[in-house]
């Protein structure tokens, strides 16, 4: 009980101070805000990008592709296909018709209308449009695509980033002239999508099966249901995972890289301002070495002043973490950036500053460790003989 | 300066730390851009113009391309993946023609022993040399691939014999790459028999590479199969625009560092003034002028900022090799360290300029009766 009396009136001691001491307490607190802005905001970036990518994904969907295919390299037969539309756990439209596409991909270059920058991006040929087209996705503007037409669908994204998708307008993929015949929205997705007919595609790139299957379960439980019935048939060489997992997987590799990048450089910076908290810290020590000692004098025990040297030092790092994670969210929420080829807006989320804060909390607790132990140490009669 | 040697270790460690990140960022920046300018320009890619790699172009496209003038070499290529074992061990296998000297309209490097093997047989491959090391292949073994490609015997695995291993000099070089002979994949293939993902294209001359390229694309305007060609310097600058912003956040980083350092020095220098008042105020009672006094203070904190700045630089040369795993080729040239070690100056300056003024307007009078 004492303990904390005195703990507490030592804390108010040292807060009551800080005003006479605005250096060192600047130190410590743009120390921390530098760190904590530049952490939150590259975080920003993976959560950004895993948000968009997340949010247009149904959970009663799955992604069917050949075993051990890496990215869209599968190929799956039309026999295979007719198989795989039997399987228990789809939904079915009332006339009985399973909910199932089937999905190639070709990259196809588009140039960005701010820099004339050439960009590939998927043609999506997929063999059922209203598959594709489930809400909240919709047509925004003209009408779908029709088969064999060589006719395509663009997202609304693709319109504002780059050069030739107005409606009506004309697109040479492989030699054949194509027409933009509709614009849609895929829901929260920024990134520029082009949708026309699997068969159509096929034909033109010769090719003889689909990359992915697309297919929408009863509910997101058939998944047991549906998967157990894909093994029990070791022929097909195929494996399912949830849409939410496959898109996961999809984007591992670039969010490992950028989470990799955000916390080296975060760390980095917190061990640079964690040395700027110490020098800050011994400074304040060493200015209040007669009152300390002063206080030691009159009955106040050693493991109070530790403990509220130390709390002083988090207390200090706290402000500089709000501020630095007010800082990133002024700064850059809902940016909308491309690295890397993608198009995602930042998102500083709650959670990243619950992050911020925690990596700007153990700063302060590691820069307050040795100087609150040399203001327990103060030597008092020395201390108080000092001038 | 070593009147606290606590405080000066720990403003020595916190630019060291702060100009670690200088030169890793900095080093990152120019080693990226030294490798774009590495990258030859003399070497084209002839590849479909609409979907890059993806659709073949028909093999006969060769003989056309050789005659064009300035050519001095054509080959084929051909990229497909495939895994060793678990789909998790990826490996990229590129299907060249070991025609005379095609390691020329490469990147590649391979000892002549086994160049002259890989010549030799029809289902020789070279491997690189990490994943030799990684799976324990030596020469001699022959390696299972699963792919998604098909072959005559209807399966799709493929089967090569290991004969050497090579290097690779490309701006981002696959470390799981084996190179097979086109022909035999050509016609063991069970489709697409007599197409290419692309052609490598040798020039005489890099300055004849824009009229080249141009005369190869025109051979097959306006017909179903047209061709963008390009060199491989282009191709790595464009990745480098795919990567997009980086030189925006860099500098948005290394701002970020400099201003919270900024405080920490600037405080440190005003305390030390500070402390030292009756010291300084002796020093000019026995002679030293105002500006003696200026300089001393600030060549102090300069001395402290550059001596770490160094040691920081230094530090960062050792993470290299670390950050290598993704961006290979990351160098420190003259300008970098140039630039780092003017910035540890101004910074020193700037920290310094108020406790340097105030210290060389020192009353000595009433500076010696605070005491």
């Amino acid at each position: 009980m004492s303990f904390l009396r005195q703990f507490l009136a030592l804390l108010r001691i040292n807060l009551e101070g800080e005003r006479a001491r605005l250096g060192s307490v600047l130190t410590i607190v743009v120390g921390v805000t530098c760190t904590v802005a530049v952490l939150v905001s590259m975080l920003a970036m993976g959560t950004g990008a895993r948000l968009q990518a997340q949010g247009d994904v149904h959970d009663d969907e799955a992604i069917v592709q050949a075993q051990g295919a890496q990215g869209f390299d599968s190929n799956i037969s039309r026999d295979q296909m007719v198989t795989l539309r039997d399987l228990p756990g789809i939904e079915r439209d009332k006339d009985g018709e399973p909910r199932i596409a089937g999905i190639v991909f070709v990259p196809f270059e588009g140039h960005r209308r701010d820099s004339g920058r050439r960009v590939f991006f998927p043609l999506i040929g997929s063999s059922d449009a209203k598959f594709e087209l489930r809400p909240p996705a919709h047509l925004t503007e003209g009408r779908l695509f029709k088969p064999g037409l060589h006719e395509m669908i663009a997202t609304n994204a693709c319109v504002g980033q780059f050069d030739g998708f107005a409606l009506g307008a004309r697109r040479q993929v492989h030699g054949v002239d194509w027409t933009v015949v509709g614009h849609y929205d895929q829901g929260q997705s920024l990134e520029c999508v082009v949708l026309t007919d699997a068969e159509t595609v096929m034909s033109l790139f010769n090719r003889n099966g689909f990359n992915r299957i697309s297919v929408r379960l009863r509910a997101p439980a058939d998944f047991a249901t549906f998967n157990r019935a894909l093994e029990a048939n070791p022929a097909l060489k195929l494996e399912a995972r949830p849409a939410r997992e496959q898109v996961e997987a999809d984007m591992k590799q670039f969010n490992g890289l950028l989470n990799f990048v955000s916390y080296f450089i975060g760390s980095i910076m917190a061990i640079g301002a964690t040395f700027g908290a110490v020098n800050s810290l011994y400074s304040i020590v060493d200015a209040r070495r007669r009152e300390l000692a002063t206080l030691r004098a009159i009955g106040f025990g050693s493991g109070a002043v530790v403990a509220a040297t130390l709390a002083e030092s988090v207390l200090l790092a706290l402000p500089g973490a709000l501020l630095g994670a007010a800082l990133a969210w002024l700064l850059f929420h809902r940016m909308a950036v491309s690295p890397f080829g993608f198009s995602f807006r930042l998102d500083v989320t709650a959670r990243l500053a619950e992050i911020g804060v925690a990596w700007a909390l153990l700063m302060g607790f590691v820069g307050g460790l040795l100087p609150a132990q040399r203001a327990a140490r103060v030597p008092i009669t020395t201390a108080l003989r000092a001038t | 300066m070593w009147r606290k040697p606590g405080r000066t270790v720990l403003i020595f460690l916190q630019v060291s730390v702060a100009f670690v990140l200088f030169g890793v960022l900095q080093g990152l920046k120019t080693g990226i851009e030294h490798a774009v300018q590495a990258a030859r320009a003399d070497l084209l890619i002839v590849h479909s113009r609409q979907d890059f790699i993806f659709s073949g172009l028909p093999l006969g496209l060769l003989e056309q391309i050789r005659a064009v003038p300035g050519v001095k070499l054509a080959t084929p290529v051909e990229l497909f993946g495939s895994y060793y074992q678990k789909p998790e061990n990826g490996m990229l296998i590129v299907a060249v023609r070991p025609d005379k000297d095609w390691t020329d309209a490469f990147t590649f490097a391979v000892a002549p022993g086994p160049l002259a093997a890989f010549g030799r047989s029809r289902t020789a491959a070279l491997v690189t040399e990490y994943a030799a090391h990684k799976y324990g292949w030596k020469i001699g073994d022959r390696i299972p691939l699963v792919s998604q490609v098909a072959n005559k015997d209807r399966t799709t695995t493929w089967a090569f014999d290991i004969v050497g291993t090579f290097t690779d000099s490309d701006f981002t070089p696959g470390r799981y790459k084996i190179l097979v002979n086109y022909d035999y994949y050509d016609q063991a293939r069970l489709s697409n028999t007599g197409t290419v993902n692309h052609f490598n294209v040798a020039v005489t001359d890099a300055n004849l590479a824009v009229p080249v390229a141009d005369a190869i694309d025109r051979l097959s305007s306006n017909s179903s199969h047209e061709t963008k060609t390009e060199s491989i310097r282009e191709l790595a600058q464009q990745q480098v625009q795919q990567i997009g912003d980086l030189d925006f956040l860099v500098h948005a980083v290394v701002s970020a560092v400099l201003a919270a350092l900024l405080f920490g020095t600037a405080t440190m220098m005003m305390q030390s003034v500070r402390e030292r008042t009756p010291e300084l105020a002796v020093l000019k009672t026995l002679g030293f002028t105002d500006r003696a006094v200026f300089l001393l203070v600030l060549v102090e904190a300069v001395l402290v900022c550059l001596a770490a700045a160094a040691c920081g630089l230094a530090l960062s040369l050792l993470v290299f090799p670390f950050a290598a795993r993704f961006v290979s080729g990351l160098t420190m040239p003259p300008v970098t360290v140039a630039t780092g070690l003017a910035l540890a100056v101004a910074l020193a300056a700037v920290s310094a300029a108020i406790p340097a003024v105030r210290a060389a307007r020192l009353q000595v009078a009433s500076a010696l009766a605070e005491r």
